[in-house]
């Protein structure tokens, strides 16, 4: 089933330059990685900075440039690297699973944290109710596993979901399955209730 | 091109002596960028040298606006071209220009750095699909595009102005203000023509979908 739930134009301009930051990057890569529409529109963004890159002033190279990487090519031994084919989650460098409450956990992917910027995965079973909160910045979000629901309707697998300051919502756990959640947060959550602080507070994410 | 020849590493190609003469005669200048391009896929050193001179010093000032500092922007684009020469043989003039092509690889070079450095996680690392097959070598990242005629149809669509506005903000990490003053537009026109162009591209899209 193809998501949804897509990013706005303005974020697959930015993931296609290379100007997102990577967090974000990340996120919006998992849904492109699913959606056939959005990677069609990530090419067009591509093709416009291709012909940009035309475009540009010619940066000054260091002197012998292109003896240094003709001599690179020969250095350089080529061998093809088997795909990594595991499950996104499994790739993902996630730290240890931090139980937050039950049926709740959390995990940093393990990035270097700045001072802002949050990149960690989010479990909810089925049973548990999840935190409200209120957004201090962008949030980017996309479902890996499950699905959810709010009040912009259920989102799945792929889906992709943006929140800013103007949202403040409760997502709830739609079907069976617990819903995974791939998240990378700008600002600092304002969480409310038990559950928010202790995945925001108590489990560091 | 086959993949086994690839894996062989093109330095060995160009022992092949039925290789050799395909590039004597020909002037790198007169070639189009699709036509060096291949010829790159099949080890001419001649072609990756016009192809060097045209797109690594545009290579260079990319990096550099994306924030790499002079000297790893350098190093950098010479990465950058190192791949051109290892995937040229998997170019398609089908599915994406020379210019596209390029900064694919140039951009995917950045975001790999970052990864290395671990300064933050790759794109790299989000491509594989999550419902989708996942045969793709790690490359195919590089060439799983759109059609090109569709791209030039999206594109056909947008106003001279409006990709002009894409272009700078997307290039020069401009804000909205500074590509006013630029354009001499007034900011609203500005921050309306670029969500137009946004959207325009968009609507296109939808209707292929
Ligand atoms: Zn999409």
């Amino acid at each position: 089933m193809s998501p949804r739930h897509h990013p706005s134009a303005d974020i697959l301009a930015s993931y296609a330059t290379g100007t997102l930051d990577p967090g974000f990057g990340l996120v919006v890569g998992v849904h492109v990685g699913s959606c056939a529409k959005c990677r069609a529109q990530v090419s067009a963004f591509e093709a416009t900075s291709g012909a940009a890159l035309n475009d540009l002033p010619q940066a000054q190279l260091a002197s012998g440039a292109l003896a240094q990487t003709l001599a690179r090519l020969d250095q350089i031994r080529f061998r093809p690297v088997a795909p990594d084919t595991r499950p996104l989650l499994e790739r993902l460098p996630l730290e240890p699973k931090r139980w937050v409450a039950p049926g709740v956990w959390v995990a940093a992917v393990n990035t270097p944290r700045s001072a802002e910027d949050r990149v960690y995965v989010l479990s909810v079973g089925k049973s548990a109710l999840t935190a409200r909160h209120e957004h201090s910045g962008a949030e980017f979000c996309v479902v890996l596993k499950g699905a959810y629901r709010d009040e912009l309707g259920v989102f799945a697998a792929g889906d992709f979901a943006f929140a800013d300051s103007d949202v403040n919502h409760q997502p709830v756990v739609e079907g069976d399955q617990d819903c995974i959640c791939l998240f990378a947060t700008e600002g600092r959550l304002k969480p409310h209730g038990l559950i928010g602080r202790l995945a925001f507070e108590l489990a560091d994410v | 091109m086959s993949m086994l020849a690839l894996n062989d590493g093109p330095s060995r190609i160009l022992t092949l002596p039925r290789r050799k003469s395909v590039f004597v005669v020909v002037n790198s200048s007169e070639l189009s960028d699709e036509d060096l391009l291949v010829r790159i896929g099949a080890g001419d050193r001649t072609a990756f040298e016009a192809i060097f001179n045209r797109y690594a010093p545009r290579v260079k000032s990319y990096l550099m606006r994306l924030g790499a500092g002079a000297a790893a922007a350098e190093d950098l684009a010479q990465e950058a071209m190192i791949s051109v020469w290892r995937r040229a043989a998997s170019y398609d003039a089908a599915k994406a220009k020379p210019s596209t092509w390029v900064f694919v690889i140039a951009r995917n070079a950045w975001i790999d750095r970052l990864r290395r450095e671990k300064v933050a996680l790759a794109y790299q690392l989000a491509n594989p699909p999550i419902e989708e097959s996942q045969e793709e070598a790690p490359d195919a990242a590089v060439v799983r595009r759109g059609d090109e005629s569709r791209v030039a149809d999206a594109l056909a669509e947008l106003s001279e102005e409006q990709r002009q506005v894409v272009r700078l903000s997307f290039f020069e990490d401009n804000s909205h203000s500074e590509i006013a003053a630029r354009l001499s537009l007034p900011l609203g026109t500005v921050k309306s023509r670029l969500r137009l162009a946004l959207t325009k591209l968009r609507a296109h899209w939808e209707q292929y979908s």
